[in-house]
């Protein structure tokens, strides 16, 4: 009986681990690496069928071979690459040491509760990139500034949709049309040299890069479920810029 | 020439910059804030510097990018991160968001705007040629930044027995 409360409490940790990795955006073949260096710390074999909202997972362990099965649902995913760096660093230390279960858990939970940039940092930085971007695709530096000013408001409006709990096609939707509205003034009345290229850098900040980057990393690790899930994902976000981009066109009547 | 290059390395300063602020949205660690600018900025420079030589764009993303994933696993013993945390936000920058800009307003202007055969043909060109591009880029930018993870994978970089 004891063994069993044990293999409970390795299936629930592993599960936890694989949970906050793929909320916070690492690759099928990543969660997986990590699952096993920390089953092998404990002494277990562990396989598992993940998947973008649900994981199974069965742990056996490798003296008595009992074995125990558990299914957990995903949260939402918020990106968050310290999570990855964190977690993964703390799987080579455990192997290094010998960690026993509560020591893990206690790194885990504390890995968890580390704190993100706050809003404003992110807002600022994000609008730079904007701002970067306007400049790669040959902006002067009006439409820079008028590039970070869209990328703020959308920004704002991306974090404040999110904090109402709105559906996040919907919520990219809201930011697409603010970031272009405003970018859309700046072609209306031609400011700059390169007014075009204010509007079309004004919404690259929500190009879901890193689902589609995970996505063909996914498909070249023959993960093809999940790479497909992230695919149509990404592709959902982009058709839910893209119709953000034509609504503040159509208003504007450009071109 | 000098023009030129402060050119470039002003366009490569804010690709850098452009890549730190994705890698801040990304939470990624503070340490590697600095790398991040890094690569960014290196992988910016080498892909404007082969566009300045009229090289195609979906190779010069490429070789940019292979850049970016082959010092990222040296970088990721150095500063003991996994490779992933620098490498994806300094490729951001290079996501083909004009050629998907263009393709958006090449279908809208097809599919709403103009009822005349001969310009319908142009946007026509105009969708498949952006779209195709866009596709491109973005493949090659993920088996660059990939590739070399996934041929080192079995021999990881970091030891256990040091």
């Amino acid at each position: 009986m004891k063994t069993k409360n044990r293999l409970e409490g390795i299936a629930d940790l592993l599960l936890e681990i694989a949970s906050i990795l793929m909320v916070s955006g690492a690759n099928t073949n990543r969660v997986n690496v990590n699952i096993d260096r920390f089953a092998s710390v404990l002494d277990c074999e562990s396989y598992s069928l993940i998947s973008q909202k649900t994981i199974i997972l069965t742990v056996i362990d490798n003296e008595t071979k009992e074995n125990y099965t558990k299914v957990k649902n995903l949260p939402g995913h918020k990106i968050d690459f310290t999570i990855i760096s964190s977690i993964s660093k703390a799987s080579w230390k455990a192997i290094e040491e010998d960690w026993t279960l509560s020591q893990i858990k206690q790194e885990i939970n504390t890995v968890i509760e580390q704190k993100r940039y706050s809003n404003y940092i992110v807002l600022i930085a994000v609008s730079f990139s904007g701002a970067g971007f306007c400049k790669i695709f040959g902006g002067d530096y009006l439409n820079l500034a008028l590039a970070f000013i869209s990328t703020f408001a959308g920004l704002f409006m991306l974090q404040s949709a999110h904090k109402r709990h709105f559906n996040s096609y919907i919520s990219v939707f809201l930011a697409s049309l603010t970031a272009s509205l405003l970018a859309s003034i700046g072609v209306y009345f031609n400011l700059g040299t390169q007014p075009d290229a204010t509007l079309a850098t004004s919404v690259l900040f929500l190009v879901p890069g890193v689902a589609l980057i995970n996505s063909f990393t996914d498909f070249i690790d023959k993960n093809v479920l999940n790479g497909m899930v992230r695919f149509a994902n990404g592709l959902m976000t982009v058709l839910a810029i893209a119709l953000g981009l034509f609504v503040a066109m159509l208003i504007f009547q450009l071109k | 020439m000098i023009t030129t290059l402060l050119e470039l390395l002003e366009v490569s300063a804010w690709a850098g910059i452009a890549a730190v602020g994705f890698g801040i949205l990304f939470n990624i660690p503070r340490k590697a804030i600095f790398t991040v600018f890094l690569l960014g900025f290196g992988a910016g420079f080498i892909k404007f510097i082969l566009l300045h030589f009229d090289i195609n764009i979906i190779l010069a993303s490429f070789i940019a990018a292979s850049f970016v994933g082959i010092l990222s696993l040296p970088l990721a013993h150095g500063i003991h991160q996994p490779p992933v945390v620098f490498s994806i936000p300094a490729v951001i920058p290079m996501i083909p968001g004009y050629f998907a800009y263009e393709t958006v307003l090449s279908i809208m202007s097809f599919t709403f705007l103009d009822k005349n055969d001969s310009k319908r043909i142009v946007f026509m060109e105009d969708i498949f040629s952006n779209g195709f591009t866009m596709l491109f880029i973005l493949i090659s930018l993920t088996i660059g930044v990939s590739l070399p993870l996934l041929l080192l994978r079995k021999h990881t970089v970091k030891r256990t027995d040091n």
